[in-house]
C-alpha cells in the first residue's frame, strides 16, 4: 500500500519563488543631512556590510562601510543591538538594585560599572565609606584594570590577525578572574561594591592566589609584551595607523588611555581624586605620537603603574570595618550628584537624581566607549577596509557599555 | 570644594544665571536658560580662567514637568566638576540648540538624547535614533512610558510605576507622571 505523496515536486508551479528584487529590503531613505550624504554613491563606490555577528567587533556591532574599491570612503555605525535600556531599568529599581543593574554594562571591567553609581549614591546619602573598603575597592579596581588591559592586548593582537598573544593574555586574566571569584563569589559580574563600603572583607583565599601572582606578576607581564613589542608585523602595521591629535581628542570628549595616548596627562585619579587614590604613589603614562601603537603602549604602560598601586595597597591596608552603618532600605534626600571614576577605557560616569524615594527618579550612566566609537569613523577615512577593525580594536570599544 | 570657582562663576555670569551657584562636595552647579546655553558654555571653554576643555557628559532629563539638558564639564584648571542645567525646555515640544559647534563629540549624546526624550537639537546634522529601530514611535526615557511587564500581579503592584495594576495600556493611559523635586 503506498501512502499518498504529500509534499510538492520541486517543479511544482504552486511554489512561488520570489524574484531577486524582492529578496533585498529596498534602500534606507535619508532621514538626515548626513546619512543623505552617506547614502549618496559617487561612481565606483559600494556599501559593504560589517557585523552584527562580525568575530573582531568585540560585542554586537554592525558597520556600514561606503568602499571605494579596498579603500574605506566613509562608514556608519549601526548600534542598539545589545540596547537593554538600563537607564530606565534603574528608573524603576531600587538604589541596591540599580547597583546590579550597571554591573553587565561592561563585562570586561564590571567593577568600574559598579564604582561609578555607587560613587554617586554615596554622595546622594552623604555617607563616608570606611578607610579599609576604600582600599579594597581600590586594590580590586587595579587588578581588574590589568585583566582589561591584558585582554585588550590578545584583542587586538587577534584583530590584527595574530592568535598566539590572546592565550598568554588569558594566562594572566584567567588568574585574576578566578582571584576575585574567590573574593566576591562570581567570575564576571562581581556586584561587590555596596552603598557605603563593600560586600565583604578579604578573604585567605583571595590574599593568597594574590600573594602568588603578585610575585611573578611583573615579569608575566614583560615576557607577554615582548611577545608584541618587538614583533615588528606588528610595530610597523600599528605606527602612524588612526593617528588622532590632541586637538580633535579634547573636541571629541575622548577620555580614559586614548585621550593620554595624544599627550594630555587627564586621569580622573588625579584630576578628580576619589577614594585613596590622592595618598598612593603612581605616574600617569602618556604618549605623543596619538596613533594606534600608542593607544596600545600607553595601556601596557599602565598595567605597570596599576601593579605598583596594588604593592602599596597592599603595604597600607587598615584594619576596621568594610560596611558604613547605613539603614537597609535608602531614601536619600532630593538632590543631584555626579560620580564617576577612571575605568580602563576612560571616564565612567553616572548622573543620579533622587527624589526621596527609594529608586533613583534619573539615573545617567555615559560609558566612554560610546564616545570612542564615534572616532572610528574619522580614523578609518582613507585607509584599508582590514583598518578599520585596527583601529577600533586600538580603540578598545565594549558593545556592553555603548549600547546600554 | 573649590570656592573660588563659585565667586567667578557669579561674577562672570551672574546675569545670565537663573539661579545662584551651587556647590556640593566636588561638584559646582549653575543653571543657564536655554537661550544663553551656547554662549555660556563658549565661555567656559574659551576663556583662559575657566578653560573648561573636556565635555564629559550631555544628558537629558525628564523631570514630569519640564525636560532639562544637562552638561558635566571638566578643567585643568580645577578639581572641580562643572555641571551646566539648562532647565525649563518644553515637554511637548522640546527643543535646544545643539553643542556639535563646539564639540563634535556631542553628536551621538545628543542623538542618544533625541532617541530617549524626543529632544530636537538644531544644528545637529545627524539627528536620527541611535539605540531604538528607526520605525519605533515612543521615546522610552520619558516618565509618561511605563514599563510594561507581568509586574501588576506582585503584592506592590500600584505602589510603583513598573508595578501599577492592570494591562500594560492602562498604564500608558495613566495620568499620575512620577515628578521630581530633586532635578
Amino acid at each position: 500500500m503506498t501512502t499518498q505523496q504529500t509534499r510538492p515536486s520541486l517543479d511544482d508551479p504552486r511554489i512561488a519563488i520570489p524574484s531577486t528584487s524582492e529578496w533585498y529590503e529596498p534602500a534606507p531613505t535619508a532621514q538626515t543631512e548626513r546619512q543623505a550624504e552617506f547614502l549618496n554613491l559617487r561612481d565606483g563606490e559600494m556599501f559593504i556590510n560589517m557585523g552584527p555577528q562580525h568575530p573582531s567587533t568585540h560585542g554586537v556591532l554592525r558597520i556600514v562601510v561606503k568602499v571605494n574599491g579596498e579603500q574605506v570612503v566613509d562608514l556608519d555605525p549601526v548600534l542598539g543591538y545589545l540596547h537593554r535600556g538600563v537607564e530606565k531599568l534603574c528608573e524603576n529599581a531600587d538604589y541596591h538594585q540599580a547597583i546590579c543593574y550597571t554591573d553587565p554594562l561592561e563585562y570586561v571591567a564590571s567593577l568600574f560599572c559598579e564604582a561609578a553609581p555607587v560613587a554617586a549614591f554615596e554622595k546622594l546619602m552623604d555617607v563616608e565609606v570606611p578607610r579599609r573598603a576604600q582600599y579594597i575597592r581600590v586594590l580590586t579596581m587595579e587588578l581588574n584594570r590589568i585583566a582589561s588591559h591584558t585582554l585588550f592586548q590578545g584583542w587586538m593582537a587577534l584583530d590584527l590577525g595574530g592568535i598566539t598573544p590572546i592565550l598568554w593574555s588569558f594566562i594572566e586574566r584567567d588568574e585574576i578572574v578566578d582571584m576575585l571569584a574567590a573574593l566576591t563569589g562570581q567570575k564576571l559580574l562581581y556586584n561587590y561594591y555596596r552603598i557605603g563600603g563593600v560586600n565583604g572583607d578579604l578573604n585567605h583565599e583571595f590574599m593568597s592566589r594574590l600573594g602568588n601572582w603578585m610575585s611573578r606578576a611583573a615579569a608575566q607581564i614583560d615576557s607577554n609584551t615582548g611577545l608584541m613589542n618587538e614583533n615588528e608585523l606588528f610595530v610597523r602595521r600599528t605606527r602612524g595607523l588612526g593617528t588622532l591629535d590632541q586637538a580633535t581628542a579634547l573636541r571629541m570628549g575622548v577620555t580614559g588611555p586614548n585621550l593620554r595616548a595624544t599627550g594630555v596627562p587627564f586621569d580622573l585619579r588625579r584630576d578628580h581624586p576619589y577614594l585613596v587614590y590622592p595618598e598612593l604613589e603612581f605616574n600617569v603614562p602618556t604618549r605623543d605620537e596619538g596613533d594606534s601603537l600608542a593607544r596600545y603602549m600607553v595601556r601596557i604602560d599602565e598595567i605597570r603603574e596599576s601593579i605598583r598601586i596594588i604593592d602599596q595597597v597592599l603595604h597600607e591596608m587598615p584594619d576596621g570595618p568594610v560596611m558604613a552603618k547605613l539603614p537597609r532600605l535608602i531614601r536619600p534626600r532630593p538632590g543631584r550628584a555626579f560620580g564617576a571614576v577612571e575605568g580602563p577605557r576612560g571616564a565612567y560616569g553616572v548622573y543620579a537624581i533622587s527624589d526621596g524615594t527609594d529608586q533613583p527618579f534619573r539615573m545617567r550612566i555615559h560609558d566612554p566607549s560610546f564616545v570612542h566609537l564615534q572616532l572610528v569613523g574619522p580614523l578609518t577615512r582613507g585607509n584599508l577596509i582590514a583598518d578599520t577593525m585596527a583601529v577600533m580594536a586600538s580603540l578598545d570599544p565594549v558593545m556592553g557599555g555603548v549600547d546600554k | 570644594m573649590d570656592r573660588a570657582l563659585a565667586s567667578v562663576l557669579q561674577e562672570r555670569f551672574g546675569a545670565t544665571l537663573l539661579a545662584p551657584v551651587r556647590q556640593r562636595f566636588d561638584e559646582t552647579e549653575i543653571r543657564v536658560s536655554i537661550a544663553d546655553a551656547i554662549p555660556t558654555l563658549r565661555a567656559l571653554h574659551d576663556e583662559p580662567n575657566f578653560a573648561f576643555e573636556m565635555l564629559i557628559d550631555l544628558c537629558g532629563v525628564d523631570t514630569g514637568e519640564e525636560m532639562q539638558i544637562v552638561y558635566h564639564l571638566s578643567s585643568s584648571t580645577t578639581g572641580d566638576w562643572l555641571r551646566v542645567i539648562v532647565p525649563g525646555v518644553d515637554r511637548s515640544a522640546p527643543r535646544v540648540n545643539s553643542l556639535v559647534s563646539l564639540w563634535p563629540g556631542a553628536e551621538w549624546m545628543e542623538r542618544e538624547a533625541y532617541d530617549m526624550f524626543g529632544i530636537i537639537f538644531e544644528g545637529n546634522r545627524d539627528l536620527r535614533r541611535i539605540y531604538m529601530p528607526d520605525d519605533y514611535l515612543s521615546h522610552p526615557l520619558r516618565k509618561d512610558f511605563y514599563l510594561a511587564d507581568d509586574a501588576s500581579r506582585s503584592p506592590a503592584a500600584g505602589v510603583r510605576n513598573m508595578e501599577r495594576a492592570g494591562t500594560p495600556a492602562d498604564a500608558t493611559r495613566a495620568t499620575a507622571l512620577r515628578k521630581s523635586s530633586g532635578a
